[in-house]
């Protein structure tokens, strides 16, 4: 029995929790970040901060407890634990004794810098670069962009494409795909799952992963990450110097380069320009909704996928990438020279998760790729067919498993009906078969049960 | 086994519903696009004045608040929109998104790089709103008779604003808006036909009026907030507005139902006449258009039916008709 793997995409919340906290207190020397954390907050936090961004003192808890109703409670305690889970609030002692708060100052100036200005600027830029002559607009750079992305999909598919070492080996790092001695890379389960996302996940899966192996290559995790936000509040179609950027910034922004993150015309070009995926990096970590897709129209997969209650699909695409994605879980039928036709069935969709793809993650790709005239209707997928495929996949689903102890070869039908009797008292019965006098009691009922049959066998 | 069965059967059932319910719940999470409108009165008149009572809340103090609001509004979450309308006693006139700044001008391109580490975007929104109010204020010359804010006017450019961002929205993509009202001279009686006519039009399409009054107490405004769900409230300390916008107005209706916020005001329900615009409790109303009056008129001056004086009516003895035998 394999259990299956299921790819976990961690929000940028998740991830900054996960830092230790002086790394976090050297994130929020930069705008930037703090701009972004603030972002990510539940809605709730988000408004303890500006309520709180303008006070030089700190607030009495009492006070601040006072400011949600009385059945907002629940999130009062969850907004405090996240605030205090994130370092950007303190307790500290008032005068009177009572417990205040107070925001980290680090973030709170940064966060009025980046709000009302009145600091530094974020990157050095030094000089004022003049203007581009081979000047980039944003339609270019949204097509390059794709362009990368895709070549990176594809490599995973196993077509050939040029694709660098690093990236490779970020490949196998990340668990999406396995490398033999000497053999060429292949895609693993998690893979699969990894390529039915929405490109915005996808982006953030990898740099998560990304960010996780930085420091092994000797980079400066908070530099770089200060770097990766203040990208993500840039403006597409402008243009940016690499001046007095440091030896291993210049390395990221190589491999951003090859992610299709920045534009740069030659390695050595003093300027890039950051594209439409690096922009929606930061907005697009939290949420897996169609409208990444459709807000992002320069990843250019968004939108060419009809699915009719038939189990039909036409697919209005030319990109193999694409065709051999749908053709994961669908079975092709007909092949056009702008679409493609498909048949969802069950062995197709059963075949799928057997690799490991779950009917949730099908029924995502689907509806993130759905066309623009499917999207009109609410639901955009035919409720059968969503229905159906998650039913496919729990028709494999019907065993259970369930750690436990067994218990047979009772001498005597009532030895069996005591013991049956008392874990179930305890609760920890999980099957009995009084026919065969059998049972199997749970790992954790397992000393209480034969503390109690030894107790039981001295007394007769 | 049949235990078993049944047991299976009811984690199935849960695991279903589960599925169902996470995969709505991320659908509606960050479809939404929440746009902002904020009406500023720029009344010179009344500004004018106020810089003499009190030097230190100047026009320019009350716009540094609005860009801190805007800032804060568009700061919060990436699909968070806002528009600026100044309202003068002329005309009413966008600040931002301004027209000259859709055109990608040379001055645009020098404003829009950001020297002091503010978020881009928003640095090339306050360049904007300031370089637009420069030129209202400049430009816009007062005449003698107006001297009335063309409130109503401005808040019906606010709603055709909001009806025209929710036509260009994406497939699949909702929107929530409000206009937030920054309220200083007085009320005027002779828009109020059209302020209701923007309130209802409001309400119809779900959108909340809000207002913060600097001055004296609107009635129209407490109508406008009380009929369309939204909050008013006069701050009792005008140096104070920063916080009061972001303490009070920045929170969107969704997060109004957890916080505590200031009591709902005695709303002033007393409606116009037409004949003389003075507010009334009890006058006569046209039976044919619903016009307020002050006065008895024998003809309505709006649908110009004639009314006959009501006198004690002889009622006829009706003839009585024969039943016909069927």
């Amino acid at each position: 029995m394999k259990l299956r793997v299921q790819l976990q995409c961690k929000n940028l919340h998740e991830y900054l929790r996960e830092l230790g906290p002086d790394v976090l207190d050297r994130l929020y020397n930069h705008p930037a970040t703090c701009l972004a954390v603030c972002r990510e907050l539940p809605l709730l936090a988000k408004n303890y901060v500006m309520r709180m961004l303008f006070l030089e003192q700190p607030l009495p808890q009492a006070a601040v407890a006072l400011w949600v109703r009385k059945d907002g409670q629940r999130d009062h305690d969850e907004c405090v634990s996240v605030l205090t889970g994130l370092r950007l609030w303190h307790s500290q002692q008032l005068q009177g004794g009572l417990q205040g708060y107070i925001l980290n100052p680090v973030f709170k100036d940064n966060l009025r810098i980046a709000l009302l200005g009145g600091g530094k600027v974020w990157a050095d830029e030094g000089i004022i670069l003049g203007p581009d002559r081979h000047a980039r607009d944003i339609e270019s750079l949204d097509r390059y962009a794709m362009e990368r992305w895709e070549v990176i999909l594809q490599f995973m598919v196993g077509s050939p494409s040029a694709v660098s070492q690093d990236l490779a080996q970020l490949l196998v790092q990340a668990g999406l795909m396995k490398s033999e001695a000497g053999e060429a890379p292949y895609i693993t389960s998690a893979g699969f799952q990894f390529l039915l996302l929405d490109t915005a996940s996808q982006l953030w899966y990898l740099t998560l992963q990304y960010l996780n192996t930085a420091q092994s290559r000797g980079m400066e995790l908070v530099e770089i990450l200060s770097f990766l936000f203040q990208l993500s509040f840039s403006t597409l179609g402008r243009d940016y110097s690499v001046e007095g950027m440091s030896e291993s910034l210049l390395t990221f922004l190589q491999h951003l380069r090859e992610f299709g993150l920045v534009f740069q015309r030659k390695r050595k070009s003093r300027r890039y320009y950051p594209t439409r995926l690096a922009i929606t990096l930061a907005a697009g970590v939290s949420s897996n909704s169609p409208s990444n897709m459709t807000n992002t129209p320069g990843t250019g997969d968004a939108g060419f996928i009809v699915v009719e209650t038939n189990y039909r699909i036409y697919a209005y695409t030319n990109s193999e990438l694409q065709i051999a994605l749908v053709a994961l879980f669908s079975e092709m039928l007909y092949r056009f020279p702008n679409v493609v036709v498909a048949h969802l069935t069950r062995e197709s969709v059963q075949q799928a998760i057997a690799n490991g793809i779950t009917a949730q993650q099908i029924i995502h790709f689907l509806r993130t790729r759905a066309h623009p005239v499917m999207l009109k209707q609410s639901p955009a997928l035919p409720p059968t067919i969503t229905d159906q495929i998650r039913l496919w996949e729990l028709e494999r689903d019907r065993l259970q498993f369930t750690e436990g102890v067994l218990y047979n070869q009772f001498l005597s039908q009532a030895d069996f009906e005591v013991l049956r009797d008392r874990a179930q008292g305890l609760g920890c019965l999980v099957w009995q078969d009084a026919s065969h006098r059998a049972m199997v009691v749970t790992p954790q009922g397992h000393s209480e049960v034969k503390k109690f049959w030894k107790r039981q066998r001295s007394h007769t | 086994m049949a235990s078993g069965m049944s047991w299976f059967s009811h984690y199935f059932c849960f695991l279903f519903f589960l599925l169902l319910t996470s995969t709505r719940v991320a659908c509606f999470a960050e479809d939404e696009v929440n746009l902002l409108v904020i009406v500023v009165d720029v009344n010179p008149i009344w500004w004018g004045q106020q810089a003499q009572r009190e030097p230190e809340f100047t026009l320019s103090k009350c716009l540094d608040g609005v860009m801190v609001m805007g800032n804060s509004h568009m700061a919060l979450t990436r699909t968070n929109k806002l528009a600026v309308i100044a309202s003068h006693c002329q005309d009413s006139h966008f600040l931002y998104p301004s027209k000259s700044l859709g055109g990608g001008g040379g001055a645009a391109e020098d404003t829009s790089s950001s020297r002091d580490g503010k978020y881009e975007l928003l640095a090339v929104a306050n360049s904007a709103i300031a370089e637009e109010i420069r030129n209202v204020l400049s430009k816009t010359e007062v005449r003698g008779n107006s001297t009335d804010t063309l409130l109503a006017g401005s808040l019906a450019k606010a709603l055709c604003y909001i009806y025209r961002v929710s036509k260009e929205l994406d497939v699949g993509q909702e929107i929530k808006s409000r206009i937030l009202v920054i309220k200083a001279a007085e009320d005027c009686a002779l828009q109020y036909m059209n302020f209701m006519n923007v309130i209802f039009a409001a309400q119809k399409q779900n959108i909340l009026i809000d207002a913060c009054v600097l001055d004296s107490d609107s009635g129209l405004l407490q109508q406008a907030c009380d009929i369309t769900g939204g909050l008013y409230l006069k701050i009792p300390q005008k140096l104070a507005l920063t916080q009061y916008l972001l303490w009070v107005f920045l929170p969107d209706s969704e997060q109004r139902s957890q916080l505590v916020l200031p009591p709902p005001a005695h709303v002033d329900y007393r409606a116009a006449c037409f004949c003389h615009r003075n507010l009334i409790e009890i006058g006569y109303v046209c039976s044919v258009c619903l016009s307020i009056f002050c006065n008895f008129s024998p003809i309505c001056t709006t649908c110009e039916t004639a009314f006959k004086i009501q006198l004690p009516q002889m009622v006829k003895p009706k003839k009585k008709k024969l039943k016909m035998p069927a």
